[in-house]
């Protein structure tokens, strides 16, 4: 299956979920699939999955999808023993495994030699809603049970390499991070970038 | 270790600038410290394996509204540099930095990480305060905490012994 066929069929399942997409082809496809404030990209390789367990721990009502890479999830393994250890039931994590670093040129990761079972890894680490998807339909069965069930969620998604054509994203990090925090204002009523001084310092 | 008084009024410097969130990494100078984080309720605990996680952890944690701080050794900052790089700085983000100065005046075990630990704030662009005073401790965290709110980035506590 190809990650671009994937986005589009989870894409009509979606309604005001929060999205932290990794430093990689996926941000850009998901993008043109699904344009949306609430969805934030990632500047550092490996990092996606540590920022929506922060997430997903701030807002624990809301779920919270990770779209990460093979090589991006080498790059921050531990990620999955951290997130079994603190269990966030609204954390969806899709490991889009297309066995290379493509953004990079296609050189191998971890995954290309097929030795490592990411779903199984994830399991073992405390994640038991671990699931694996080869194919559209199994993925949006995974999608689907993650939107209604408590998590922590894992899928594995295995995909062919090749990206998209897809539009070039609409925001830098900076403009992208004000639109998806003022979307979290509104959507959940509170204030994050208005701050009070703290009550011990007074400027004299 | 520490003493418990030291981490408690820490932990009360930080409640008074609105610290909600502490993502950590040990280290036996701040385990009262981190005994206390375990047990409050206020103060949402989240440990991690490693300290860049804990950038990550920290910056999700602001996008989605806490007011994040992330406690770790200097050794954890060196392990950090491209998350607060290219997320917390690129992005612009207030995080709080406890960073235990090991290798500081008087240590005899960490002495490159204590030589290099200001050099690579100064580096990153990163203001730091030196704590040094246990009767300066709530105003060093909330001037702190004040100029990462307003700069949006992250600023670092250097926490020497003297404080904890």
């Amino acid at each position: 299956m190809k990650r671009f066929e994937c986005l589009k069929a989870i894409a009509p399942l979606i309604k005001n979920e929060l999205f932290v997409t990794t430093a990689g082809g996926a941000t850009a496809e998901w993008n043109g699939v699904h344009p949306s404030d609430g969805n934030i990209q990632v500047k550092t390789l490996g990092l996606c999955s540590s920022i929506g367990l922060g997430m997903a721990l701030a807002l624990p009502r809301r779920k919270v999808f990770v779209f990460d890479g093979d090589g991006a999830l080498w790059m921050n393994l531990g990620s999955l023993a951290t997130i079994g250890l603190h269990q966030p039931k609204n954390l969806i994590h899709i490991c889009w495994d297309n066995q290379q670093y493509e953004s990079s040129g296609g050189e191998p990761t971890v995954a290309t030699a097929g030795n490592i079972d990411f779903a199984g890894v994830a399991r073992n680490a405390g994640i038991k809603s671990s699931r694996t998807a080869t194919t559209v339909e199994e993925l949006q069965q995974a999608v689907s049970h993650a939107l209604t069930q408590d998590g922590p969620h894992f899928i594995w998604a295995r995909i062919e390499a090749g990206r998209a054509e897809a539009p070039p994203l609409q925001y830098d990090e900076l403009e992208n991070k004000y639109h998806f925090i003022r979307y979290v204002e509104e959507t959940e009523g509170i204030n994050i970038l208005r701050v009070p001084m703290p009550a011990s310092y007074l400027l004299k | 270790m520490g003493t418990v008084a030291g981490a408690q009024q820490i932990l009360a410097g930080l409640k008074d600038a609105g610290i909600d969130l502490v993502s950590s990494v040990p280290d036996i100078n701040m385990l009262q410290l981190i005994n206390l984080l375990y047990e409050d309720k206020q103060i949402t605990h989240v440990p991690v394996g490693r300290e860049e996680e804990g950038v990550g952890v920290c910056a999700g944690a602001h996008l989605g509204g806490k007011k994040p701080a992330l406690l770790m050794q200097n050794g954890g900052l060196l392990n950090s540099c491209n998350g607060l790089t290219t997320t917390a700085l690129q992005f612009g983000m207030p995080i709080l930095l406890l960073i235990y100065y090991a290798g500081d005046i008087g240590d005899n075990a960490f002495h490159m990480v204590g030589l290099v630990t200001e050099p690579v704030l100064q580096g990153l662009g990163i203001k730091y305060i030196v704590m040094r005073d246990p009767a300066k401790v709530k105003q060093d965290i909330a001037g702190a905490v004040t100029l990462a709110n307003s700069s949006k980035r992250p600023v670092a506590l250097l926490l020497t012994r003297a404080v904890l």
